[in-house]
């Protein structure tokens, strides 16, 4: 069962909707940088499924896997500085308590 | 050597954001010094894009395609960068040791958008969107305010890093799909994905990237929050240089499109339709003047959706035209905010009230950016609107041209209380404003380019038709 592409598709795709899920439902600045992880995650497992089933070529998915795990922890900085810089200036990082701008 | 050559501009202001680089490791802070540094480097950058503008190759492994398209847009992001170094020269939303970093991080966004712009394989194409993002994650939370910087900041990283794991998402598909991750080898095997829905799943999810930095509906709301919490300078360049990488990169992944026909531009026309309208309608109800342009970039993405999914060349073209002209019109409102608003405040529209007697040049320059915005002959920005509806209607979008009529007519509404603040409204104790003599020779050259494009369009036409032929490979 762990040996065919759908498998890995279908992990992926629920992967994603959950990371999907936590962005939106979420309150904890933190907790949606995590979910937004997770749909980059499945994206990954997506490039690597289609790589090891069907693409004769064996480098370009896993080169395109370890460029995004770079391109995430480079996100992952930045997102966190920027966390750091709203709570100290508004003392929370509550998703709800971030609300000034509107109209 | 060659290779050098093709890479010049990139290479050039990969060598600014080194020298800015060692500018913000400074100990004593020496902010006129930087902004000396970084205008006349920028305006070398225009010399450098010029310069390239005919290169033809491609570069690592045919990942990387130099062409006129991607040297004509090249060259519109060096102009663009130059004219929002044009209006920092006081740059007082931003703390005076972050001037260097500041300059910096808009220069490694340009390069990042000018490597978007050439890139025709996937990973490069991802890389490049994400070096231009991270600068601007960065930039919008350097302004110093009372909290609603890093608001726009941390709304403006989320919305971006979720529209980039979509589009992601949406290449992987692709990748899976057709085997391969040049857009050369993917082209020819798209019509044959006609029949199964992962292929439009993957080719619209992959389109998402784009529309959050064209803020397209359905991923424009970050807009007007990040317009209005963003240093007025940042914005600035947001809303035009970025906009115009944005379109580039658009056109050459919605050719990908082209052999699908109905359902895919029927997609597209949906997208277009609310876009502009939701825009328009939102505009209408603004007081902040940042707010409100934002509003009006998202009709204006609108636009620049209708001619992109004719999918045809007079419609490309009409859409790279339109693109400088938006640039040009856009970067001319934004000035006057900038230097209206000395102490980088945000600006409310009635304070603008009576501009014509505080200064009748920026008052002219505001009206003209404006008239041009809404469409109003003889500017550049009619022009452009005609081109598009044009070619659109000869592709039979008779309703969706309709709409987008309307659409600019209810867009003059808002444009014009604008302009009747400025000229009509008394200006009370508002102070005066004296633009310096670099910007009032700016405004001279934004007035003329906004007319004498609008009447003579040929050059520019005829230059985007050229470009043009390197995309659509029908």
């Amino acid at each position: 069962m762990y040996n065919n592409l759908q498998t890995f598709l279908l992990l992926a795709a629920l992967l994603f909707a959950i990371g999907l899920y936590g962005v939106l439902a979420r309150r904890s600045l933190i907790a949606v940088l995590i979910s937004v992880e997770l749909m980059l995650n499945a994206a990954s497992i997506n490039f690597m499924a289609f790589n090891r089933f069907l693409i004769p070529e064996p480098a370009v998915g896993q080169i395109i896997t370890l460029f995004i795990m770079a391109v995430a922890a480079a996100e992952a900085a930045i997102a966190l500085s920027i966390i750091i810089a709203v709570y100290r200036k508004l003392k929370s990082i509550n998703v709800e308590h971030v609300n000034e701008l509107r109209g | 050597m060659k290779a050098v050559a093709l890479f010049l501009p990139e290479l050039y202001f990969l060598l600014m954001a080194l020298v800015l680089f060692f500018c913000s490791l400074r100990r004593q802070t020496e902010p006129s010094k930087d902004f000396r540094l970084f205008l006349a480097m920028s305006a070398g950058g225009i010399l450098v894009g010029a310069l390239s503008l005919f290169q033809q190759g491609s570069l690592f492994f045919a990942s990387y395609q130099v062409d006129l398209f991607s040297q004509v847009f090249k060259l519109a992001l060096a102009g663009g960068v130059f004219l929002v170094a044009l209006i920092c020269h006081r740059l007082p939303g931003v703390e005076d040791r972050f001037h260097a970093e500041f300059y910096l991080f808009l220069t490694t966004c340009t390069v990042g958008m000018m490597m978007l712009v050439s890139a025709v394989e996937l990973l490069t194409i991802y890389i490049s969107l994400e070096l231009a993002s991270y600068s601007l994650y960065i930039l919008i939370p350097m302004r110093q305010g009372d909290g609603i910087d890093v608001e726009a900041g941390v709304k403006y990283l989320f919305i971006g890093a979720v529209s980039s794991c979509f589009m992601l998402f949406g290449l992987s598909y692709l990748f899976g799909a057709t085997h391969s991750t040049y857009l050369v080898d993917i082209l020819p095997k798209m019509p044959a994905l006609l029949a199964s829905p992962v292929g439009l799943l993957g080719l619209i999810l992959s389109l998402a990237g784009f529309f959050f930095k064209l803020s397209l509906f359905p991923i424009h709301f970050w807009a007007p929050d990040v317009y209005q919490g963003g240093a007025n300078q940042l914005v600035a360049y947001i809303a035009t240089a970025s906009k115009v990488a944005a379109v580039a990169i658009l056109l050459r992944f919605a050719a990908l499109g082209s052999s699908y026909g109905y359902s895919f531009a029927q997609i597209l026309v949906f997208l277009s339709i609310v876009s502009m309208t939701l825009g328009n309608l939102v505009a209408i109800i603004q007081k902040d003047f940042k707010r409100m342009l934002a509003y009006s970039s998202i009709a204006h993405a609108g636009y620049i959706l209708m001619g992109v999914l004719t999918l045809s060349e007079s419609g490309y073209t009409s859409v790279i035209y339109y693109a400088v002209a938006y640039l040009i019109m856009n970067f001319t409102c934004f000035m006057v905010l900038s230097e209206v608003a000395d102490d980088g405040r945000d600006l409310q529209i009635a304070e603008f009230a009576g501009l014509y007697h505080r200064s009748p040049l920026l008052a002219l320059a505001l009206m003209m950016g404006l008239f041009s915005l809404a469409g109003v002959p003889p500017s550049i920005g009619f022009t452009g609107k005609l081109l598009i509806f044009t070619s659109a209607m000869n592709q039979g979008y008779f309703w969706l041209v309709l709409i987008g009529a309307v659409n600019g007519t209810i867009s003059l509404y808002y444009y014009l209380r604008v302009v009747y603040a400025a000229y009509f409204m008394d200006p009370g104790d508002l102070p005066k404003v004296v633009p310096s003599p670099a910007i009032r020779w700016t405004t001279y050259a934004l007035i003329l380019i906004i007319i004498g494009f609008g009447v003579f369009p040929m050059h520019v036409v005829d230059l985007a038709r050229t470009a043009v032929k390197f995309v659509l490979y029908t």
